[in-house]
């Protein structure tokens, strides 16, 4: 049984959509139609992309986009907001924690052989203390709804977690296809993301700096983010920069080669992995980061957002822990909860994740990008059996969590309304304050029944709209009629169905 | 905020890319034209018309070669790999300034952007005559209209000094290109007694189509009210100080823009030898041979302002 965000149960819209549902009424299939083409011609024009390594190709791809909003009551965002701000602060302890006194594995909460076992720790920033304690300045945590109708976090993305780009420029876009709304809703807009990104990251700046500069530090145009590093520069007024221009110095300090010689740098805003970032340090190898940048940081003459060694606080069995890490640093419960996570490490819940494959999904804790997973409802006998072995061969790497019935939202597909499921992913700024965006990028999976929204796997995305209107979601949040197993209907207007 | 060398060089060579695009497709389009103004019965003749233009983005031995207006076409205007096709230097423009979306106003990314996908699509269709001249009108316009986007909307700052030292390099060179090439052509025709007349017989025409692929025939004929003659269209083209696309006016507004960079001693010298070496020329005759040398020499110096600016800002010195 799946919720829809705009429709309630008996097909009728949510109190925030109504607006949104009486218009797209009025203007029937293909006036919506060409709107959504109309969006598409802006896409390619302003150059909104996203690269995809395919066939040995790195592909210049335009950014998959569907017209018809998702839309969440400003009420409902409100207390989201207040789970977020909540959530990255205790994580935010919780990093700084480990790396320095670790009171949280001496008090018995954290377990000290998965701290060992982890990948993403590194020593190399044992003692580091980052301004404000704070080491993941930009997350972004995916959350979802379940039939139940409540927000759940499905996992929290510390290290460069992308995506925010699309959600101004999905903004944009949308903005010109449905001016009529724009004018009369209470839209909450997403462009002031940029200028508290700004303020982030000049807080972050050494003591004594005004005016620092602030770098974009990118992997270069083949990185499937490029775009995105290429806007986020633009809008700050920041300099985008690969690792060959920049310098660290004798005297510790970053500097960028410029036309007038060194000018010094004062934050770097990286995309690129811990791994990469300094060849002194992590991978000497790497072409793409900056020798002598950890050097730098630790020597309190640059900040470092998001920190390295952020990323031992962004793993799926890490995330198991996060209503306990809240609990334990901040002394309150969870206002934004978990999807329940079965631990593959302890003896029980393991017996309880192989007893009970096909209605779980299975997840390696250290893959982004929803690759490694198996969905139980959906695997072969085959792909089940490899998957216990793998659980089996290395129990501390594997989490499971029942299948979410992923909300849906009306999407066009060949000229027709029918419903796609969707996730939503909301960047959280974190620094002397703390801010999150009004809604996110909500990614849509565009085939049939499937819960896969990545857009690196087919999946697209849609403009989120939190809307302050009297009367909200629901007061019951309705479940509507259709379910995953059968054929899903399309659409139907209210009257006579003109979709 | 100071200008990055990487960013300094991607719109150094953005700016020359479209320069040479949109000169190119002028030099096409017009030369296209020009032809038909020139009725010929001789298939010799018809053979050899082309070939000039593949001189005058590459070198003098394709004054040896035969080259079908198709052949030309496909060269100059679709081959989506070659520097000196339309089609490369628009993808080529376009890819630069890819990289440097936080230094130019959006516009600029969004015209050139446009255009980019626009020619990528449409490049091969250029056979057509009808097609072609819509395809090239649009990149001169295309290229023209970003000018205007930039000088309305850009701070003089080194990003700005790079694009207009850029299109201006670019410009300077394919105006030395033109004129030496259109004087290697009256060479060969010199050589060849028999069609001494008919090539006479053309001369003015032949001037008006350089001026044409110049966009400078209005100014010129306003600014010497005179006939078209052979060498009063050079000395325009190459020392008029008014005008926007001749040599000198070029090589001074290369020194304006290193006025207002730093440390710009090395470029500033090898202007100075570039614009010497033009006004020696001022006394080259123009039937032919001279002139054709006069402005392989210029073309080098031009050739050594390009080192300098590199050498000075484009590259990053190693430690």
């Amino acid at each position: 049984m799946v919720v829809d965000e705009l429709l309630t149960d008996e097909g009728t819209p949510r109190p925030a959509a109504a607006a949104l549902w009486e218009l797209l009424e009025q203007l029937g299939p293909d006036e919506i139609e060409a709107r959504q083409q109309a969006t598409e011609l802006d896409i390619l024009t302003m150059g909104i992309t996203f690269t995809v390594y395919s066939d040995g190709e790195n592909i210049d791809r335009a950014w998959p986009f569907d017209v018809v909003p998702r839309i969440i009551p400003g009420d409902e965002w409100n207390r989201v907001q207040l789970g977020l701000h909540q959530r990255l602060r205790a994580v935010n302890m919780f990093i700084d924690d480990l790396y320095n006194d670790q009171r949280i594995i001496e008090a018995g909460v954290f377990p000290a052989e998965l701290l060992e076992d982890s990948v993403n720790f590194r020593p190399e920033c044992v003692g580091a203390r980052p301004k404000f304690g704070v080491w993941a300045h930009i997350s972004g945590s995916d959350l979802v709804r379940d039939d139940d109708g409540t927000f759940y976090v499905l996992e929290d993305n510390l290290r460069v977690p992308s995506g925010v780009s699309y959600v101004l420029e999905n903004r944009a876009v949308t903005k010109r296809a449905f001016p009529e709304l724009f004018g009369q809703s209470q839209i909450r807009p997403v462009d002031s993301y940029t200028d508290e990104l700004n303020k982030v990251l000049s807080s972050l700046a050494p003591d004594g700096v005004d005016e620092p500069t602030i770098v974009v530090l990118t992997p270069g145009i083949f990185n499937s983010a490029y775009f995105e590093h290429s806007f986020l520069a633009e809008r700050m007024g920041a300099e985008l920069v690969e690792g060959g221009d920049l310098v660290v110095g004798d005297d510790d300090c970053v500097y960028m080669h410029t036309v007038e010689g060194r000018e010094r740098v004062h934050v770097v805003y990286r995309r690129i992995d811990d791994l990469f970032l300094d060849p002194e340090v992590f991978r000497p190898d790497s072409l793409l980061g900056v020798a002598g940048l950890m050097r730098a940081w630790k020597a309190g003459n640059v900040g470092i957002a998001n920190a390295p060694g952020v990323g031992v606080a962004d793993d799926k069995c890490v995330y198991a822990w996060i209503p306990d890490i809240i609990r334990f640093y901040l002394g309150e419960e969870p206002k934004i909860a978990n999807v329940p996570t079965y631990r593959c490490m302890y003896e029980d819940e393991r017996e309880y994740v192989l007893a009970h494959l096909d209605e779980l999904v299975m997840k390696p804790a250290n893959e982004s990008g929803g690759y490694g997973i198996t969905i139980g409802s959906q695997a072969t006998e085959e792909e089940l059996t490899a998957c216990a072995d793998a659980i089996l061969a290395d129990p501390r790497n594997w989490v499971a969590q029942p299948i979410i019935d992923l909300s849906t939202v009306p999407t066009l597909i060949d000229g027709e309304l029918v419903f796609r499921h969707v996730d939503l992913r909301p960047f959280i700024l974190t620094g002397q304050h703390s801010y999150v965006t009004a809604g996110g990028l909500t990614r849509v999976a565009l085939t049939e029944g499937s819960l896969i929204v990545n857009s690196s796997q087919g999946g697209g995305s849609k403009d989120t709209w939190i809307v302050d209107s009297p009367g909200g979601w629901h007061a019951t949040p309705g479940v509507m009629s259709q379910s995953q197993s059968e054929s899903q209907p399309s659409v139907g207007f209210d009257q006579g169905g003109v979709a | 905020m100071a200008l990055l060398s990487r960013n300094a060089d991607r719109i150094y060579w953005a700016a020359r890319y479209l320069e040479r695009a949109e000169d190119t497709a002028r030099l096409v389009q017009e030369f296209g034209e020009l032809f038909d103004d020139m009725p010929s019965d001789d298939p010799n003749e018809n053979a050899f018309r082309w070939n000039p233009l593949l001189a005058v983005v590459g070198d003098r031995t394709f004054l040896e070669t035969q080259a079908s207006e198709r052949d030309v076409v496909m060269a100059l205007v679709c081959d989506p790999e070659s520097t000196s096709s339309v089609a490369g230097c628009v993808a080529r423009a376009r890819a630069n300034l890819r990289t440097t979306r936080e230094v130019l106003p959006r516009e600029a990314w969004h015209t050139v952007n446009d255009l980019s996908m626009f020619v990528a699509a449409d490049a091969a269709r250029a056979e057509n005559r009808r097609f072609r001249g819509r395809l090239l009108g649009r990149v001169a316009n295309d290229s023209r209209r970003l000018d205007g986007i930039l000088n309305s909307s850009m701070s003089r700052d080194a990003a700005w000094q790079m694009w207009r030292m850029g299109r201006y390099l670019e410009r300077a060179d394919m105006t030395t290109r033109v004129v030496g090439v259109r004087a290697a052509v009256l060479m060969a025709q010199a050589a060849q007694p028999a069609a001494q007349g008919d090539a006479l017989r053309y001369d003015e025409v032949q001037w008006m189509g350089v001026l044409r692929s110049l966009s400078a025939l209005q100014m010129y004929q306003r600014s010497t009210r005179g006939a078209i003659e052979a060498s009063s269209v050079v000395r325009f083209l190459l020392f008029d100080s008014d005008f926007p696309r001749s040599v000198r006016f070029c090589l001074d507004e290369i020194d304006r823009s290193l006025d207002q960079l730093t440390r710009a001693d090395s470029v500033r010298a090898s202007v100075a030898e570039a614009r010497d070496a033009l006004i020696s020329t001022m006394a080259t005759t123009t039937d032919g041979a001279d002139l054709d040398q006069a402005m392989d020499w210029v073309q080098s110096l031009i050739g050594r302002v390009n080192g300098a600016i590199a050498d000075r800002y484009l590259i990053i010195a190693a430690d």
